[in-house]
């Protein structure tokens, strides 16, 4: 009898708890749903001490410092590209993972960036962000790209060239730097707010990352000074014209047929430049190119 | 036949209440007391927070270490002291013990629970001076810590069926502590996009008891509104994962040789 009981709850068993499993995952996404709020609200920190936790994690603090830091970047990940969005999170979050590991230099370097780009792209602390870099460069004074990272924050974030300047020297003193950390130090002191010398800084920060969000950001950069570039040129252009004829270009084709422009000029992105009004060269407006990628509508999601 | 899990479940009861269990309300009372007698020493505009948090908090812990050390000796200890053969040998079906044996568990969680939100409400009271609408919250998380303790005791009287209390705790003890986190594994599929890491990311969130569920203590501490639906939800969810414990278990049980 008694294994009769065992094959029939046997067999209950095997058809019912697939059947359930099916409508426990049914329920789940209802619950989901109904929870979003509340599993969306700003999460907390319970403990913001990078150095207590260091002591907590009983030896095995490299391994919660990589913990933290899938956290930072899923905090920054779901946030990143919506307006108005804050990070209040984000730089304890960075510092405790550097607390638990000062060697884990991604977290320096990408937490820079999360860290200092305008919202919507990041927390917009540039402040804190050099904090950061600050911090990583104590711990690791012999990786020269976090005074990259420095000179960085300081010429293109807060326009602070002479401190850029001196970054990027400093970091150039290392005997593994790459020869460009003298150029731009050069270049940052002699003219900082200068669009070549931000072309050049961009370059570098495309050139030394892997990461996509970083290099789209840096192209977008780019594109924008090319476009700048571009525009003042043609501007020049146009007011020669106007001296020559009287009046300003309608389109480009009176620059063209007037020998000013050779061709359509076009911007990075392969759209030709129009005259808009009172002759003033700009870009198409179908054109995906911003000319001020640090304006909260120019970050494209 | 129908009374016989109610029996062994009242009998359950009895002997926790016998073996002292019902002792850690004394450590609780003594917890609420320091923490409201402190908390406005060591902190400024939080205190009812810091009452909520740490009451609730305290309940749930106390609540989960019961379920997992008392459940996993339910059946082992009847074992052991062989009291489970004199059972046995009456009209009683394993998988009746085993419901009675969980009813009786889980009627001893339900009794210290509530008298442990006895103990929070006095502090609440004794720190806010006053009981306000939204503090109907903190009864949803209580409730949502109740559902949570049944599905652990469930798990755990499964793990017992057949294997040692030790392993058996280690057992229930990972299994929370991984639906605790369900929702970071399923998190792990959406930043990667690996189509077979995506699939068994959220195969293992649905299979996995989701125990995050259940934890409202932070919207109950911030008097957050709580969506009527997800009461109901989250009460189907343990009933039908106790159910799925509880038949699994009575599959193992009643094919273990016992001789």
């Amino acid at each position: 009898m008694s294994n009769v009981n065992h094959t029939r709850i046997l067999r209950l068993a095997l058809v019912a708890i697939p059947i359930l499993f099916v409508l426990l995952a049914f329920l789940q996404r209802d619950i989901d749903a109904a929870a979003g709020p509340l599993q969306n609200q700003n999460p907390e920190l319970m403990i913001q001490s990078g150095k207590m936790l260091k002591k907590m994690s009983l030896g095995y603090d490299s391994l919660l410092a990589d913990i933290y830091w899938t956290r930072t970047v899923q905090y920054f990940g779901f946030r990143v590209g919506k307006p108005g969005e804050t990070f209040p999170l984000l730089a304890p979050l960075l510092d405790i993972t550097t607390t638990l590991d000062p060697q884990l230099i991604i977290a320096y370097r990408f937490g820079t960036i999360f860290l200092s780009e305008p919202d919507p792209a990041g927390a917009g602390r540039a402040d804190l962000a050099v904090d950061l870099v600050k911090k990583g460069i104590a711990a690791n004074p012999d990786y020269w790209r976090l005074y990259q990272d420095l000179g960085f924050l300081y010429s293109i974030r807060l326009k602070d060239y002479p401190k850029a300047a001196e970054a990027y020297l400093e970091g150039s003193k290392n005997p593994k730097a790459q020869i460009f950390m003298k150029v731009l130090a050069a270049a940052v002191a002699l003219k900082g707010d200068d669009l070549e010398t931000s072309r050049a800084i961009w370059g570098e920060v495309y050139n030394s990352t892997q990461d996509e969000l970083i290099r789209r950001r840096a192209v977008q950069h780019l594109q924008a000074i090319q476009a700048n570039l571009d525009l003042k040129r043609l501007n020049e252009v146009s007011e020669a014209y106007a001296q020559k004829f009287g009046h300003f270009p309608a389109t480009i084709q009176d620059l063209q047929r007037a020998g000013f422009v050779r061709g359509a000029p076009k911007d990075p992105e392969g759209y030709p430049y129009v005259i808009g009004p009172a002759g003033v060269p700009q870009l198409d407006p179908q054109s995906p190119v911003v000319l001020d990628p640090d304006k909260k509508q120019a970050v494209k999601p | 036949m129908s009374s016989i899990p109610g029996i062994v479940a009242v009998n359950t009861f009895r002997e926790a209440v016998r073996d002292r269990v019902l002792y850690n309300l004394i450590f609780f009372a003594l917890l609420m007391i320091a923490a409201a007698v402190l908390v406005g020493g060591i902190s400024i505009g939080i205190e009812r927070d810091v009452i909520v948090n740490l009451g609730l908090t305290a309940i749930s812990l106390f609540g989960i270490i019961m379920a997992i050390f008392i459940g996993v000796g339910l059946v082992y200890k009847e074992i052991e002291k062989r009291t489970l053969y004199s059972l046995l040998a009456k009209p009683v079906q394993r998988w009746q013990f085993l419901v009675g044996k969980f009813g009786g568990l889980l009627l001893t969680l339900v009794v210290n629970t509530l008298l442990m939100t006895v103990g929070l409400a006095i502090a609440l009271f004794y720190v806010a001076h006053k009981f306000e609408s939204s503090d109907a919250t903190i009864l949803i998380a209580i409730y949502f810590v109740l559902l949570e303790l049944a599905l652990i005791t469930a798990l755990a009287l499964f793990f017992s069926c057949f294997s040692s209390p030790m392993l058996s705790t280690l057992y229930t003890l990972g299994i929370y502590v991984a639906g605790v986190f369900a929702p970071d594994i399923r998190d792990i599929g959406l930043f990667t996009d690996n189509p077979a890491i995506k699939t068994v990311a959220k195969c293992i969130y649905y299979v996995l008891p989701n125990f995050h569920n259940f934890n409202i203590i932070a919207a109950a501490a911030h008097k957050e509104a709580i969506p009527h639906a997800l009461i109901w939800q989250n009460t189907a969810y343990a009933i039908l994962y106790s159910t799925v414990a509880l038949l699994a278990a009575s599959a193992v049980f009643s094919g273990r040789d016992l001789k």
